[in-house]
């Protein structure tokens, strides 16, 4: 993809598409039509008049993709495979889309929709990416108990989550492609009976969210192949019985350097540290304070736009769990009430910025992003983790002694 | 457009700026304020607006005009930039993020967007139809310092119609259901009390200070302004600073009135203002149980809107400040005492069902004497 050093605008690594010269020129028409620079810049007039005959069919190219309505593919048109996500998940598109990115990823092409069986119990939001009961819901604004039927499903459905999770995690090596995972999350889940809850959810287009490197969480399984040295976090949510479990953890691929291992595995105590905290009577707002302290300490910065939520038959509502120190979180933990806390952990700066498909966030600063999440029960005299490690689940993490 | 050309056009130079989404680094402006304006229709909720953007202070400011549903969220807002007299419309597309696991409101991430498209946006005037009780806005805007937002609450602005005011507070006295004027009252942070030309036209001055004696019993804390057609002074109503935990000097001078805040006579509707002292130091942590027991739990029955205080902490030479819109509450240090003053406890709430002896006798619990 583009190259140049790591800050240096693209314009640095421009060739000319004729002669190969360093270019500093543009087509005006391309400019126009928003089209990437790349293959496209020239470094004379003279080159680019040589390069008219067959650069113009870009042009022609756009303007029949422009004719579709909303200027971008319809995503749910029948050659709607392999091209770049836009607007949430609602469109597609041939170029990669402009972007001044903050690191060296890049967006990949993304695969055709994966179908869920028939017999299988679906989110309202499967067939149209709209949830239609979970915005209007009462427990968008209180804090739900849960009985004890709906705790036994829950502990059932966070069970087949973490069996998907585990089963990514054996997949996870340098040469697999993101989408890859999502298949082997997509086949997981549905053989379990479940649905993945992600697919569709306010159109996310795949079932799995895979988050490399900077990106801080909502990455998009793609075309991209993993390189030995990536950190990717693998957030899995299936929906069973009624109910949603979620969870995520961050894998290396490869040999990692010891900095990104060090971001890793101080994520993880931060998720440790926060859950062992939890019990009836404590202030949801104290998570953050004990997140924030471990991160700090170990001098990395905690993001502050994703925050922990509450999850049952609704896969996100109340409460807030931010993650940050010094939040107005309100509410205290109660017995019966089920979450999750999902810390993301930056080697750079907190600030997060978004890509042009409407999902992936990633580190202001371009450095990497770390996260941990489980799916919580307060119980009367604690915590139980009803996503926790199996006695199966393959041992990837050095500082886990199993 | 034609495709079929045979000579390329000039080729233009790169520039080093990227020619799409560039969003400036926040740290480098302050945030911007936003005001919310509410009223009943026809009360002079346009006409303030359209004030606002007229008259010559060299100010850019964007409107946002939203109609609020059951859900608070913006799909489209129209940009009305009052700059040196000239009134720019543009409607614009706002990205409605999902909720999903964001810690900022769609609404927040829209109108931060919207201040990383414009250069140099002085305010942002938010005004709403449709929506009878601003608290779960004014709980949405209101966002924690830590996450250094491009937006910050400034005010919430109420205007009243004095010719209706009467009658929209009398019209549900004898029914069960809650007049939202009420509401609209207690929660602002400025009342403007609009046509009192037609209220003076036909009476002497009486009326209008009886209709200020209403507002005042409900919330003691806002500052009413009488308006004709909405002609206020700018500096009144903008850059209030209302949520501002460091911006006490406002506050103080509010709770110098201490006696005048507590409404004695109790309002058909039941919202009242009280303000309660306590001379001793309090225990911050005891002082947050508390807090949390009458906000949260809705211990002692009562229903409470909003809380204002300045609080004198045990172990602190720290003036503390204390600041809720319902559930929502904070308490940070603010200031240095000063040598000469009297550390007091002040804390005003305005709500219903409010009882003076119980928060009077709940908040001694806290001082450090009492253990």
């Amino acid at each position: 993809m583009a190259g140049g050093g790591a800050d240096a605008v693209e314009t640095a690594a421009l060739c000319c598409a004729k002669c190969g010269k360093p270019a500093h020129l543009q087509c005006p028409k391309c400019v126009e039509l928003k089209l990437p620079r790349e293959g496209a810049a020239f470094c004379t007039q003279d080159c680019f008049k040589a390069s008219w005959g067959s650069h113009k069919s870009i042009h022609l190219k756009a303007k029949l993709l422009e004719l579709s309505p909303g200027n971008e593919q319809d995503a749910t048109s029948p050659a709607s495979s392999w091209l770049y996500c836009l607007k949430k998940g609602q469109a597609r598109t041939l170029k990669m889309p402009n972007f001044d990115w903050t690191g060296t990823l890049r967006p990949y092409p993304i695969s055709k929709k994966r179908e869920v069986p028939a017999h299988i119990e679906q989110p309202d939001w499967a067939s149209d990416g709209i949830p239609k009961v979970e915005p209007n819901s009462d427990l968008q604004h209180t804090v739900e108990i849960k009985t004890p039927d709906q705790i036994e499903r829950m502990r059932e459905t966070c069970r087949i989550a973490r069996e998907v999770l585990d089963a990514a995690a054996r997949v996870i090596r340098p040469g697999i492609t993101t989408d890859e995972i999502d298949a082997v999350v997509h086949e997981a889940t549905v053989s379990a009976g479940g649905y993945p809850s992600p697919l569709n959810y306010h159109f996310f287009p795949k079932s799995c969210c895979t988050s490399v490197n900077e990106v801080i969480c909502h990455g998009i399984p793609d075309a991209r192949k993993l390189e030995d040295g990536d950190i990717v976090n693998v957030d899995v949510t299936v929906y069973h019985k009624g109910v949603h479990g979620d969870l995520n953890e961050t894998f290396f691929v490869g040999n990692v350097d010891e900095a990104s291992q060090r971001l890793v595995q101080c994520t993880y105590e931060c998720l440790e540290k926060a859950i062992s905290i939890v019990k009836p009577g404590v202030r949801f707002r104290e998570v953050g304070e004990v997140i924030n302290r471990h991160a700090l300490m170990s001098g990395f910065s905690v993001v502050k736009s994703y925050c922990g939520h509450g999850i049952g038959e609704l896969f996100h509502c109340a409460p807030n769990i931010p993650h940050y120190a010094r939040n107005k979180a309100v509410g205290i933990m109660k017995a019966g009430q089920t979450f999750t806390i999902e810390p993301m952990i930056n080697a750079g700066v907190w600030r997060d910025r978004m890509w042009p498909d409407g999902w992936t966030a990633v580190t202001a600063d371009g450095k990497c992003s770390a996260q941990f999440e489980h799916t919580l029960l307060v119980t009367e005299t604690g915590v139980e983790v009803l996503t926790a490690r199996l006695p199966t689940s393959p041992n990837v993490f050095p500082w886990i002694h199993s | 457009m034609e495709d079929d050309e045979d000579e390329p056009p000039l080729a233009v130079a790169i520039t080093a700026t990227v020619d799409h989404v560039i969003s400036q680094p926040s740290d480098t402006f302050p945030p911007v304020g936003v005001t919310v304006i509410t009223g009943y229709l026809g009360a002079g909720k346009s006409t303030l607006v359209n004030h606002i953007l007229k008259t010559q202070h060299g100010k850019r400011i964007a409107v946002i005009l939203n109609e609020f549903g059951e859900e608070i969220g913006v799909e489209r807002a129209m940009i009305n930039e009052g700059e040196e007299g000239g009134l720019v419309e543009e409607w614009v597309e706002l990205d409605n993020g999902c909720i999903c696991c964001t810690v900022k409101h769609s609404l927040v991430q829209a109108l931060e967007q919207l201040v990383q498209r414009k250069e140099r946006l002085d305010h942002i005037l938010l005004e709403t139809t449709g929506l009878a009780n601003p608290a779960p806005l004014a709980s949405v805007l209101w966002l924690d310092d830590q996450l250094e937002s491009a937006v910050k609450l400034d005010s919430i602005i109420t205007v009243i119609d004095a010719k209706n005011l009467r009658h929209q507070l009398n019209l549900h006295r004898d029914s069960s259901s809650f007049p939202e004027a009420y509401l609209q009252i207690a929660f602002a942070d400025v009342v403007i009390l609009n046509k009192v030309d037609q209220v003076m036209a036909d009476d002497s001055g009486n009326i209008l200070e009886e209709l200020e004696k209403e507002i005042r019993d409900i919330n003691s804390l806002a500052s009413i302004i009488r308006s004709t057609r909405c002609q206020v002074e700018l500096s009144k109503i903008l850059d209030c600073q209302a949520y501002d935990a460091s911006h006490v000097a406002h506050l103080e001078a509010l709770l110098e009135q201490n006696k005048s805040l507590t409404t004695r006579e109790l309002h058909d509707s039941g919202v009242r203002t009280l303000c309660i002292c306590e001379p001793k130091k309090i225990d911050l942590d005891k002082v947050r149980m508390w807090l949390e027991e009458i906000l949260w739990d809705k211990k002692y029955g009562m229903d409470v809107y909003r809380c204002k205080g300045v609080l004198s902490i045990v172990n602190s030479d720290q003036l503390h400040t204390l600041q809720a819109v319902r559930e929502i509450y904070e308490i940070v240090p603010a200031r240095k005492w000063r040598k000469d003053e009297s550390q007091l406890n002040k804390i005003v709430f305005i709500g219903k069902l409010l009882n003076e002896e119980v928060l009077y006798d709940s908040l001694r619990a806290c001082t450090v004497d009492n253990c």
